[in-house]
């Protein structure tokens, strides 16, 4: 299976590894409405970033859900953060939230003129949206985006373990 | 028929309730005769003697009456007849958050106590997961949840600190030891053992490490740690999402496959024994063929085999056991920690009851991780206080990381005086240097609820 799929001048590129310590130009962290960055993800860009995210984060206060936000990463290798709520535990409408999520999420990249994003497995995990919904709908939706106008060079799907990547792997190899 | 409305949240848990329901399951939820027995068994009855929504029985129904209500046929026809009733609004679930994380530890004495075989645990931890799916759950269980998805383990240990750990303590080993060949290896291909740990050890207790580390290494084992699915604990136990489950053991086990490993062996920890030798291969949906031991097993084949010695005549403190629910209870694992105790120390106290009949440490089942639920879990802890007091033993010994805070709060609480240590740290004193220079265990690190917030 492609672990890489061309998008008109764009790449969306599949790899395992770890989202917060990848040295690209921003990735995406799924974030709650009140922007606390909590465990997890967030403990990471806490605990590498420095205390600057968090303050920056303060500044802005929240978002409403399917919103989309970026600061600046601190002391990590990144150069932004795109903070983004998504839909969580079953809520109605998890598809259609989480297509809204994502093109917030890329148009936020896109208004800082980004060229290189990392994204998750958005909202799988703790957040209990399905695997295989999240990995249609995300490759579905950064196709979409990527077949538009847009500056965005790269897409990484960043996948934490096998288990993701295998859900993300049949999806790329499913794009025309 | 009721014109209340339900929450989106209490229609996805009844959905899901249908998806989670087995035979096991539905055995457990339709054989209850409210004989009382299960309210003998549990230490939050017997510590609470005048509440009876403490009863094992008590709290099953409170799960019960849903299925009744929705999967069971008396129930849809004659719903007041059976005490069926549906569930609704989220404060109802949110009720029900407290009795299946605040007021069990899923510790399973009731339910091998059960003559009729309800496992109430099996399906408590079954609405535990339920509630979770919505997004209903204790703080503390939010929170190291979301660390073992998103970070590979439950305490949120980056792997940059992991490695220093590790690297720090193959440094210990060899300036102890003094001997330049006593190192910890990472990621080493083809070893006959992949060593796996608890969180805990490398954030609060790293000495467990290099102590596990002296005793490989003065075994000759051929052995090594993996830079990656180190995590054996798994919090999907607790929190009873059997996906998060899946994903850590899988992570284990995908790791072990890739160095060609020859057995994993899991470091003295109940909850990650269970699920990583016993539950994980099902929630990961995978077929694991390379074996699975508790290090309690491995360190005993040691002594046995000649590949360590040990001096108990130099150890004359007085010791008793205490039994992990999820080692003894849920895996028979109870003999071996006892013979290999007896290997080392002269004076072991046994505490009544024992082995699959022990109380709980009373933090099992993620109760360290719920600071909502603390003065309930110290109040309960009374049961396993007066256990611990009457054996007169000086310190306690555990297999089991969990046990080691949980009796190391109530010890304290409950002012018993006494020292809480593993058998990895007593076997590794014992076999210090070439003298058997034995000296007191150290004192567990106290790990108090705030650690996880």
């Amino acid at each position: 299976m492609p672990d890489s799929v061309k998008i008109n001048q764009s790449t969306i590129r599949l790899i395992k590894g770890d989202l917060t310590a990848l040295d690209v130009e921003a990735f995406v962290f799924y974030a709650r409405p009140d922007l606390a960055l909590g465990s997890g993800f967030g403990n990471a860009i806490s605990m590498r970033g420095g205390s600057t995210i968090k303050e920056e984060l303060e500044k802005i206060g929240g978002i409403k859900s399917g919103e989309a936000v970026a600061t600046a990463a601190g002391e990590l290798k990144a150069g932004y953060i795109i903070h983004a709520a998504g839909p969580a535990f079953h809520e109605e409408n998890i598809e259609g939230k989480l297509l809204i999520t994502m093109e917030n999420a890329l148009k936020c990249a896109e208004e800082k003129g980004i060229k290189q994003l990392a994204f998750p497995p958005m909202g799988a995990g703790f957040f209990a949206v399905p695997l295989p919904v999240c990995a249609k709908v995300m490759i579905e939706s950064i196709k979409r985006y990527l077949s538009g106008d847009t500056g965005i060079k790269e897409v990484i799907i960043c996948a934490a373990d096998n288990r993701d990547y295998k859900s993300f792997a049949v999806e790329l190899a499913a794009i025309d | 028929m009721t014109n209340k409305k339900r929450s989106h949240q209490a229609e996805v848990l009844i959905e899901g309730m249908a998806e989670k329901l087995n035979r096991q399951i539905v055995g457990s939820l339709v054989a209850c005769v409210h004989c009382g027995n299960c309210t003998r068994s549990c230490h939050y009855v017997l510590t609470n003697p005048d509440d009876p929504t403490f009863a094992p029985a008590y709290k099953a129904d409170r799960i019960r009456k849903i299925f009744k209500r929705h999967f069971d046929w008396t129930g849809r026809v004659f719903p007041w007849w059976v005490g069926a009733k549906s569930i609704f609004t989220v404060e109802e679930l949110e009720e029900l958050k407290d009795i299946v994380f605040g007021k069990c530890t899923n510790c399973r004495r009731c339910s091998i106590n059960c003559p009729m075989g309800v496992d109430y645990a099996t399906f408590n931890r079954m609405m535990r997961g339920l509630l979770v799916s919505v997004g209903i759950m204790p703080e503390g269980v939010a929170v190291v949840s979301k660390d073992q998805w998103e970070i590979g383990n439950q305490m949120g240990v980056l792997p940059e600190d992991y490695i220093d750990t590790i690297e720090w303590m193959s440094e210990e080993m060899q300036s102890e030891l003094d001997d330049p060949t006593a190192v910890i290896p990472i990621d080493k291909m083809d070893a006959d053992i992949v060593y796996t740990i608890n969180p805990r050890e490398v954030k609060y207790d790293p000495r467990t490490i290099s102590d596990a580390g002296k005793i490989f290494h003065l075994a000759g084992e051929n052995w090594t740690m993996p830079s990656e699915g180190w995590d054996m604990t798994n919090f999907g136990l607790f929190s009873g999402d059997d996906a998060l489950g899946g994903a850590v053991a899988g992570r284990v086990y995908e790791k072990a496959k890739e160095l060609r490993a020859k057995k994993i062996v899991i470091s003295e920890c109940g909850h990650g024994y269970r699920s990583t030798r016993c539950e994980g291969p099902n929630w990961a949906g995978m077929d694991v063929e390379i074996p699975m031991e508790s290090s309690v097993i491995t360190m005993l084949r040691y002594v046995r085999e000649g590949r360590i010695k040990v001096d108990k005549t130099r150890n004359t403190k007085s010791y008793t056991f205490h039994d992990s629910c999820n080692n003894a209870r849920s895996c028979g694992l109870f003999e071996e920690p006892r013979e290999l105790l007896n290997l080392v120390v002269t004076d072991f106290r046994e505490m009544y009851p024992n082995r699959s009949e022990n109380y709980c440490c009373t933090g099992g089942g993620g109760a360290m991780s719920m600071s909502e639920y603390t003065p309930l879990r110290l109040k309960s802890a009374k049961i396993k206080a007066d256990q611990l007091r009457e054996t007169g033993a000086e310190v306690v010994v555990t297999s089991c990381h969990n046990c080691v805070d949980g009796l190391t709060d109530l010890i304290k609480h409950y002012k018993l005086g006494m020292e809480v240590t593993q058998l990895v740290n007593m076997e590794s004193e014992v076999n210090k240097g070439s003298g058997f220079n034995v000296s007191i265990p150290r004192r567990s690190i106290a790990l108090s609820s705030n650690d996880f917030k």
